[in-house]
């Protein structure tokens, strides 16, 4: 029956284009008996833009097998580190996906903005407030919420990381895109476009989170040791378009032979081709990371030679699956890799991929 | 009798100002000394240098208790039992009454910690002693003048002060009131301790002092016994038997027309019921005591202060004022008593600054012309002979007497016919006061109606054609030029606030 | 010439000098710190020592620099204005609403344009309204503006990126009027936003020295009180104030967003703080009265430069943020020396 189940779930997931998401994961083979495993994510990332199906995967909801139905009660509450912006309404997607055909509530919250740490206590507060079934926690601090994690394990909420790490081990389990290992695979596919040699910049949009040293760091240590006749610049920190492609612009002058530039988000890789394009310089090889309308378009107007992307919608359903699981008790592994994928002018259209995509 | 508390050969110097000159005050145990004098006399100045604000010229010797000593500052005068409690209160309106009491006090916290129940509890004991109904809690904005006073009596007290000087104490306070803080000030006074009040009241004088010392240019006159003298005599003792300058005015006024009419204006606070009307080329001079209203009825007749009945005719015709704008749209300029925060742009220039309210008239659809506004700057200056290389020159560099001219040239500019001067000669140094009165006869001649508020009576007596006397925010009369006396003005102006009262309403 | 003769003639170029443009003193310091500032980065960082360099710095300056000939103005009257970073981020969106394809209201490009500068109108007359006529303080007033603006460029946008697809809405900024021109054998082109900075801050001067606008603006700045008592209207003048300012900052959103031809609404926090930062290098007293549009222009111009050079010199920017700030703190402290010394004569 819930083998039953699952495979019900599964192909909704399917059909609704949530589970394709490329290297580090595979949900296109419905395959339950490939779905015991749950272990963490690979650090080696396969090279890219192989079809998704042949990388084996471990993580994933191949899991599902075991998620058992909720009555509709109860309540999954999802505090996130953003609301409006589209990562996280693709995430709540996936989450209220995922609670739909679970049969629980789920309950997504965020600050405005990724910088307002006091307003996502207060929602975390919330939170345990209305006494979940499980709680779901995308923490901007973890430092800062360690109190109210003592509070919420002493009330026996369940509570599962999602986005980035929490740093604490009340989290029973952590969803997360490998950033280190996406980051790497940008590397890699940067060094092949530009055949392994020439000076490379990296326009990264963050240096204090967690995710942003991941993005960068994961993309110099890959040139590191990977690539040894491809010189990187120092980065330049830049969260803005307009920031960021004066910074590309200053980069790109300085540096005459410049060959390519990675942008660390949305922002950073928008403003790394408009810098591109505004230096004139269109042999560059621009490659981003996440989606959004300007990165798709300048994919596929060739301005930008790809990105890869993290899978949100996934990202949010396997939260949810967590989140379910530990409600019932079940076994949770450490970490729970919600995947990425390579994406170029090639394959951006593709239903696996578009369906991660945002703009 | 011993002497509790004596000054001797008390002179203070500011820059360019001898305040004090030579002053003698010796106080009794057991007595409350009055100390009067007019505006600028030295009263202030000598209470600061008694309680430490202000440091004495050399050779000035205080002795307390028949021991010289030297008062080193705010505090040290304190320990010596020398509290004064300002005209202005010094109290922080959002504490609590207890924590005002022990603001910056030694032992009021313990480590920086403050125990605000222990405050509370001392300071409700304090009260209960000199028989104050005060809630230590109460915030101290809350309270009433009066009683924010007896909290700033109570703290003077809570000292052990043995000599304790008010200065202005009843400005603000009901008649009352004013009892209550009478009956406090008997209480204070035992035959240990001495009590110095200053005051323009004459009634109040009466009332409650046993001797008189009297001040006047800074320059000690003598002291009387209360009982033994007319107020009139102290009076006469304030203004000088002989007056420096018997000036009067030099013009008459040109014609009967009046030009200005105010009828029975009255401001929320203060004013009540003024009535008075200036022609054309005449000068009113209003005299009065600080406090009394002056200030306040220039800037309610111009539209800088709301008042809550009045009407005002220019040349006849009714208008209406509400703010600044109609002000001068009706022809009023007023040059107030402080130029620099009321009247100046010290950071602009000689032109710009004369210009300032005409600027209509330098305009084409926004566009400045810089060219006329620095001719007449040039023309003015001229003519007001402000002293200066070039209309250029920015506000700030000028004397007094030239920014006064500067303000002048503004609402010449702009042809006022009523102009209201306040204060026109503070802060101007003597010999270019005349000048400035010689100014306003310019003026008269030229038919401008015009209003002089000065606290200074041989100011008044030089230009006014009609002088108003004010006290307590009414009118207590009017003389004429050659009937005025500073002793009969300073009558008018010293007349109590229950006589004022009685006789109006 | 006899010495009165001398000394009148001296005095009165100090005058001059001294006005309520600040002292040209402070302005040739401001000119001789980015002249010494571009020559260090001429050496020090490779490959700066180019026109095409100099005209980048110029157009990347140029919403930050049009956005603070504006608030010069609000800052002249000792106001300040917190909104002008998420005010041009809300404008942008509202550009990106007017001219964007359907389901946007693909409004011709002069109809759009007008529109984007009465809702910079209209945000001034906001702030403008808040603090002449309701009192409140103009760091309370702009700082709610400040908030509310970034919530209304997100709710408008429904937190999308909008491409704005019209041609003429990027060539307007990035177009070249001037046609490109071959130059020691590079080409260098001049984009329209260099023209158009370079057109409103005279228009700006213009406004601020010549106008009454500006005169009252600097009386209000310099003596509120003493203003209002020449009868001055003072209200209606700061409400003025606060809409030229909206407009320069609506102008700037226009520069932001046809630089890329999309616009986001996350954009432009913290951008206000630059823009106050140019005023203020520029010596643009924060406590009104003196205002200056060279210095403002030359602010921007500065933190411009320093952030190019250094990036081109592959500092990170932790570092441009720490030189930008010590550069501000000199700025204001010359003003303030320069200021005891006037009071104290």
């Amino acid at each position: 029956m819930r083998i039953m189940r699952s495979a019900i779930a599964l192909a909704s997931v399917l059909a609704l284009g949530l589970t394709a998401c490329g290297t580090s994961t595979d949900t296109s083979s419905p395959d339950p008996t490939t779905a015991e495993e749950t272990t963490s994510a690979p650090a080696e990332s396969e090279s890219a833009s192989e079809e998704p199906s042949e990388s084996p995967s471990e993580g994933g909801s191949e899991g599902a097998g075991d998620v058992p139905q909720g009555d509709g009660t109860q309540t999954i509450y999802l505090v996130s580190k953003g609301f409006q912006h589209r990562f996280w309404q693709a995430v709540r997607e996936g989450a209220e996906q995922a609670g739909e055909e679970f049969n629980y509530k789920v309950e997504f919250v965020g600050p405005q903005n990724e910088t307002q740490v006091t307003e996502q206590l207060n929602m975390l507060k919330t939170a345990l407030d209305s006494k979940p079934a499980a709680i779901g926690l995308a923490a901007l601090d973890s430092g800062a919420a360690s109190d109210l994690l003592d509070q919420i394990e002493a009330a026996g909420i369940p509570i599962i990381a999602f986005d980035s790490g929490v740093d604490s081990d009340i989290p029973l389990t952590t969803v997360q895109t490998d950033n280190y290992a996406a980051a790497q695979a940008a590397a890699e596919h940067l060094v092949e476009l530009i055949g392994g040699q020439g000076t490379v910049g990296l326009i990264c949009h963050d240096q204090t989170s967690q995710t942003g040293k991941q993005r960068c760091d994961g993309f110099k240590e890959y040139m590191a040791e990977n690539a040894p006749d491809v010189t990187v610049l120092p980065e330049q920190i830049a969260g803005e378009v307009g920031l960021a492609a004066n910074a590309a612009k200053s980069m790109i002058q300085a540096n005459p032979d410049m060959v390519g530039l990675y942008g660390s988000n949305e922002a950073a890789a928008t403003g790394a081709v408009q810098g591109a394009i505004e230096s004139g310089n269109s042999e560059l090889k621009v490659v981003g990371f996440d989606s959004g309308k300007t990165q798709i378009d300048a994919i596929k107007n060739g301005q930008q030679a790809g990105a890869v992307t993290q899978a949100p919608i996934k990202m949010g359903y396997e939260t949810v699956v967590a989140a379910i699981k530990a409600i019932n008790g079940q076994e949770l592994p450490e970490v729970i890799d919600s995947g990425f994928a390579w994406y170029d002018a090639s394959n951006i259209d593709d239903p696996e991929i578009a369906a991660n995509l945002y703009e | 009798m011993a002497k509790l508390l004596e000054l001797k050969n008390v002179s203070k110097t500011f820059p360019g100002v001898k305040a004090l000159q030579n002053v003698h005050l010796d106080l009794n145990e057991g007595e409350v000394l009055g100390l009067c004098g007019e505006n600028g006399a030295g009263k202030s100045t000598l209470m600061k240098v008694l309680t430490g604000i202000y440091t004495p010229d050399p050779g000035a010797e205080i002795w307390l208790d028949g021991k010289q000593v030297e008062v080193k500052d705010v505090n040290h005068a304190r320990d010596l039992g020398l509290s004064i409690i300002h005209q202005e209160l010094n109290l922080v309106n959002d504490l609590t009454v207890a924590q005002n009491l022990f603001l910056g006090r030694p032992g009021s916290h313990k480590g920086g910690f403050i125990n605000d129940r222990a405050l509370e509890e001392r300071a409700a004991e304090l009260f209960d002693r000199y028989g104050m109904r005060i809630d230590p809690r109460a915030r101290m904005g809350s309270l009433t003048v009066a009683r924010q006073q007896m909290v700033e009596i109570a703290r003077a007290l809570s000292y052990d002060s043995r000599i304790l000087v008010m200065d202005e104490p009843t400005a603000a306070l009901t008649g009352v009131e004013t009892e209550r803080l009478f009956e406090l000030i008997r209480d204070f006074v035992s035959p240990t301790t001495g009590l110095i009040y200053i005051s323009h009241r004459m009634p109040e004088i009466a009332e409650i002092t046993d001797r008189v010392s009297v001040l006047r240019d800074g320059e000690y006159v003598g002291t009387v016994v209360t009982d033994e003298v007319e107020m009139r005599e102290i009076v006469s003792m304030m203004v000088g038997r002989e007056v420096s300058a018997e000036a009067r005015p030099r013009t008459k006024r040109l014609s009967d027309e009046v030009v200005l009419k105010v009828s029975n204006l009255s401001s929320k606070n203060l004013l009540h019921d003024i009535n008075f009307e200036v022609r054309e080329g005449e000068i009113l001079g209003f005299a009065g005591l600080v406090g009394a209203g002056r200030t306040e009825v220039a800037r309610c007749v111009f539209g800088a202060d709301a008042r809550t009945s009045g009407d005002i005719e220019v040349r006849g015709k009714r208008v209406r004022i509400h703010n600044a704008v109609d002000g001068v749209n009706a022809g009023i300029g007023y040059l107030s008593e402080d130029r620099k925060q009321y009247g100046l742009l010290l950071d602009q220039s000689i032109s710009d600054n004369a210009a300032m309210a005409t600027m209509e008239k330098f305009h084409t659809a926004g566009y400045i012309h810089d060219d006329k506004i620095e001719k007449i700057g040039k023309e003015y200056s001229k003519k007001l002979r402000v002293r200066t290389p070039s209309v250029a020159q920015l506000i700030r560099k000028l004397s007094g007497g030239n920014q006064q001219k500067v303000v002048i040239a503004k609402w010449l500019i702009r042809d006022s016919d009523v102009l209201i001067f306040d204060e026109p000669t503070r802060g101007i140094d003597v010999g270019a006061k005349e000048e400035i009165y010689e100014l306003l006869d310019d003026l008269s001649r030229q038919g401008k109606a015009i209003v002089v508020i000065s606290s200074e009576l041989p100011e008044v007596l030089r230009v006014s054609h009609r002088i108003a006397v004010m006290a307590n925010g009414r009118i207590t009369g009017f003389l004429d030029n050659e009937e005025a006396t500073q002793a009969n003005i300073m009558e008018l102006a010293t007349v109590g606030k229950p006589v004022v009262e009685g006789a109006h309403s | 010439m006899s010495t009165t003769e001398e000394t009148k003639t001296e005095v009165e170029h100090e005058a001059k000098k001294e006005g309520r443009s600040g002292s040209s003193f402070q302005q040739l310091l401001v000119l001789l710190a980015l002249v010494a500032i571009y020559v260090f980065f001429m050496f020090a960082a490779p490959n700066f020592a180019q026109l095409g360099i100099a005209i980048d710095i110029l157009s990347q300056s140029a919403y930050i620099g049009v956005m603070a000939l504006g608030t010069t103005f609000i800052i002249a009257t000792g106001g300040i204005d917190l909104s002008s970073g998420t005010g041009m981020s809300l404008m942008a969106v509202a550009a990106g609403i007017f001219l964007a394809a359907p389901p946007y209201w693909n409004l011709p490009l002069g109809a759009g344009l007008l529109l984007v500068l009465l809702v910079g109108a209209l945000i001034g007359a906001i702030n403008g309204a808040n603090v002449a006529i309701l009192g409140l303080p103009p760091f309370i007033a702009t700082l709610a503006m400040m908030m509310a603006a970034r919530g209304l460029a997100l709710v408008i946008s429904q937190t999308q990126t909008i491409s704005i697809a019209n041609p003429g809405y990027k060539n307007l900024v990035q177009g070249n009027l001037i046609p490109r021109f071959e130059l020691g054998g590079s080409t260098i082109a001049i984009p329209n936003s260099v023209l158009i900075f370079i057109l409103l801050a005279i228009v700006a001067a213009f406004l601020l020295n010549k106008t009454l606008l500006g005169r009252y603006a600097l009386a209000i700045g310099s003596n509120e009180e003493a203003t209002r008592l020449s009868g001055v209207n003072v209200r209606f003048w700061k409400m003025m104030v606060y809409i030229v300012g909206g407009l320069f900052v609506a102008i700037g959103a226009i520069l932001y967003s046809g630089r890329f031809g999309f616009v986001q609404p996350s954009e432009g926090v913290g951008f206000e703080l630059n823009v106050i930062a140019a005023a203020v290098i520029g010596g643009t007293s924060l406590s009104g009265g003196r205002a200056n549009i060279t210095g403002t222009v030359i602010g921007a111009l500065i933190m411009q430069t320093l952030t190019k050079g250094l990036q081109m010199m592959g500092l990170r920017q932790e570092w441009q943020l720490v030189v930008t700030g010590v550069v501000v703190l000199i700025a204001v402290l010359i003003d303030i020396q320069r200021q005891r010394r006037a009071n104290a004569a």
